[in-house]
């Protein structure tokens, strides 16, 4: 099998959190195409399209970076006194944001600073569940997360696959799973979850 | 532990209503009865499906056709009394990384996968008789033995006959007063038993196909039956280890409980228009019903224990697992 790699390609901002969630979820995506399609997801996109018609809004901004090495579609910027702020919008369930969101929403603020040449040390994550918008003071913790991910991503190859998560209650909730089949493989082969959150499950 | 998530089950539909036409509307798939006054038959989430599989004269839409291929959903065409005509495979359901990982597989990966297949397919007959009553099957387990430690494809596939002779042999002893199954035959049924085995066959081997296909492996290059110009070897290696269990299984289901009768067959042997479409909805309902995974211990559809096994045969396959690991049913 011939071993390929990103390398050369900018990394998509969504990509950031898929990572942070599951890299094996990442690579499934990407080289796989397999992330199954969940119903909430069909609900958010549907969301999506009626919030980006409602105007007002600058909408999906589309921004790339060859330094950062990213690129992606801003859901949306605000611009009040003169400041512009990035906006991601979650359809969270559980009325929280993840730290993957952050570290998302983080390559956003990395990128719209790229493209206008000022620091933007602010972003908003509105949830539906609540109909509440955090404000999220990026870090340079998160901008040093950015990179670090950013550049594991490039180096991801198609001949390694990531290990099963260390935490299984993320396989409950991830499209991936029946494609991935954690429990399963922690049957039927158990020394592929070893030192993975599957291990002994077998 | 419980089952995987997924939308398998509602994910294969069959349209056998003559004169209609499938076609999309907002997101949503609509059987449309064109030729007659019966309006919108059914509709389905676009997002849900991955297979259509459409007997005779059932059009598509072109709308459709371009939502079909964006959402990667396959399109089996079939006559109307079953025989397969040809698909629609959508472009995104070619993925370089994984073909390029089946066709780099070595002979002795392929030889490892069909030694499993097979030995499964054995395994799985004497479940099936023995499930029936069927005793005295120990030169099965023999052969299945020998299946195990085969050296190369010729000797497994020797294998592999003695022991579906030695199994059709017994499996007359299944069906209810009657019916006899004098020798399996292919090319044309001699009998309603073999034409109700065979018809099965193909729908079954449509189902492995649909899944090989879902998740991107190339049906046409098995790994055990000879590659020949539209034959889709892949699919028909891995139906092996289903016959017993799903085809042999569901064919005499239907004999012994009087659903088909002699009466339901033509001059040709083959099923009567009204028993055909008696036999699809029977199939499908077949597929969606629940057994016990033997291994991972939930429940699980037939329908989606295919398509757990084309996942497992490609994560053997793209060295994910370190083998394959076939449905073996050991009770
Ligand atoms: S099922 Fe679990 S291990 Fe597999 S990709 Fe999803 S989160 Fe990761």
């Amino acid at each position: 099998m011939t071993a390929s790699s990103f390398k050369d390609e900018l990394v998509h901002v969504s990509a950031l959190n898929e990572y942070v969630y599951c890299p094996r979820r990442l690579y499934y995506q990407r080289y796989h195409d397999e992330i199954g399609t969940p119903y909430e997801l069909v609900d958010g996109r549907s969301k999506h399209r009626g919030q980006a018609e409602r105007g007002g809004w600058t909408t999906e901004r589309y921004f790339r970076d060859d330094d950062l090495g990213l690129h992606g579609k801003i859901d949306l910027v605000e611009s009040g006194d003169g400041t512009l702020t990035p906006v991601e919008r979650k359809r969270a369930e559980s009325g929280d944001y993840y730290p993957s969101d952050e570290v998302q929403l983080a390559g956003y603020c990395m990128l719209l600073e790229c493209a206008i040449g000022e620091s933007v040390n602010v972003g908003y994550i509105y949830l539906y569940s609540s109909d509440q918008r955090h404000a999220i003071h990026i870090t340079d913790k998160h901008r040093r997360t950015v990179r670090e991910i950013v550049r594991r991503i490039s180096d991801m190859e198609v001949d390694n696959v990531p290990p099963l998560t260390d935490n299984p209650d993320k396989c409950e909730a991830c499209s991936a799973r029946t494609y991935c089949m954690p429990a399963e493989t922690a049957i039927l082969e158990p020394e592929k979850a070893n030192e993975t959150g599957w291990e002994g499950h077998g | 532990m419980k089952a995987s998530e997924g939308v398998f089950d509602e994910s294969v539909v069959y349209v056998t209503e003559q004169g209609t036409q499938v076609r999309t509307d907002e997101g949503r798939i609509v059987v449309w009865d064109v030729d007659g006054d019966g309006g919108e038959l059914a509709t389905y989430p676009t997002e849900q499906l991955d297979t259509i599989n459409v007997f005779g004269g059932v059009n598509f839409s072109t709308p459709f056709v371009a939502e079909a291929n964006e959402y990667g959903i396959v399109l089996n065409y079939f006559t109307e009394n079953g025989q397969y005509r040809g698909s629609f495979v959508p472009e995104k359901n070619t993925i370089a990384e994984v073909r390029r990982a089946q066709y780099a597989l070595s002979e002795a990966d392929e030889l490892a996968i069909a030694k499993a297949m097979i030995r499964a397919k054995i395994r799985n007959s004497r479940t099936l008789l023995s499930r029936k009553g069927v005793h005295g099957t120990e030169v099965l387990k023999d052969l299945g033995v020998r299946a195990e430690n085969a050296t190369d494809e010729d000797s497994l596939r020797g294998t592999e006959g003695e022991a579906a002779e030695r199994y059709f042999d017994r499996l007359d002893e299944t069906l209810t007063d009657g019916w006899t199954f004098e020798q399996r035959t292919k090319r044309p049924p001699e009998d309603h038993v073999n034409s109700l085995l065979s018809l099965t066959y193909v729908m079954v081997k449509n189902e492995v196909l649909s899944a090989l296909r879902q998740y991107n492996l190339d049906p046409f290059l098995g790994v055990l039956h000879a590659d020949r110009h539209g034959r889709p070897s892949l699919a028909l290696d891995l139906q092996e280890e289903f016959r017993p269990i799903f085809c042999d299984a569901f064919a005499t289901r239907l004999i012994n409980r009087g659903t088909i009768t002699h009466d339901d067959f033509n001059a040709d042997n083959r099923l009567s228009d009204d028993a055909f479409k008696t036999y699809l909805g029977k199939f499908d309902d077949y597929l969606q019903e629940e057994f016990t995974h033997p291994y991972f211990e939930y429940s699980v559809t037939r329908r989606k224990a295919i398509r757990q096994q084309a996942i497992l045969l490609r994560k053997a396959i793209t060295g994910e697992l370190d083998e394959y690991h076939p449905l073996e049913m050991t009770r």
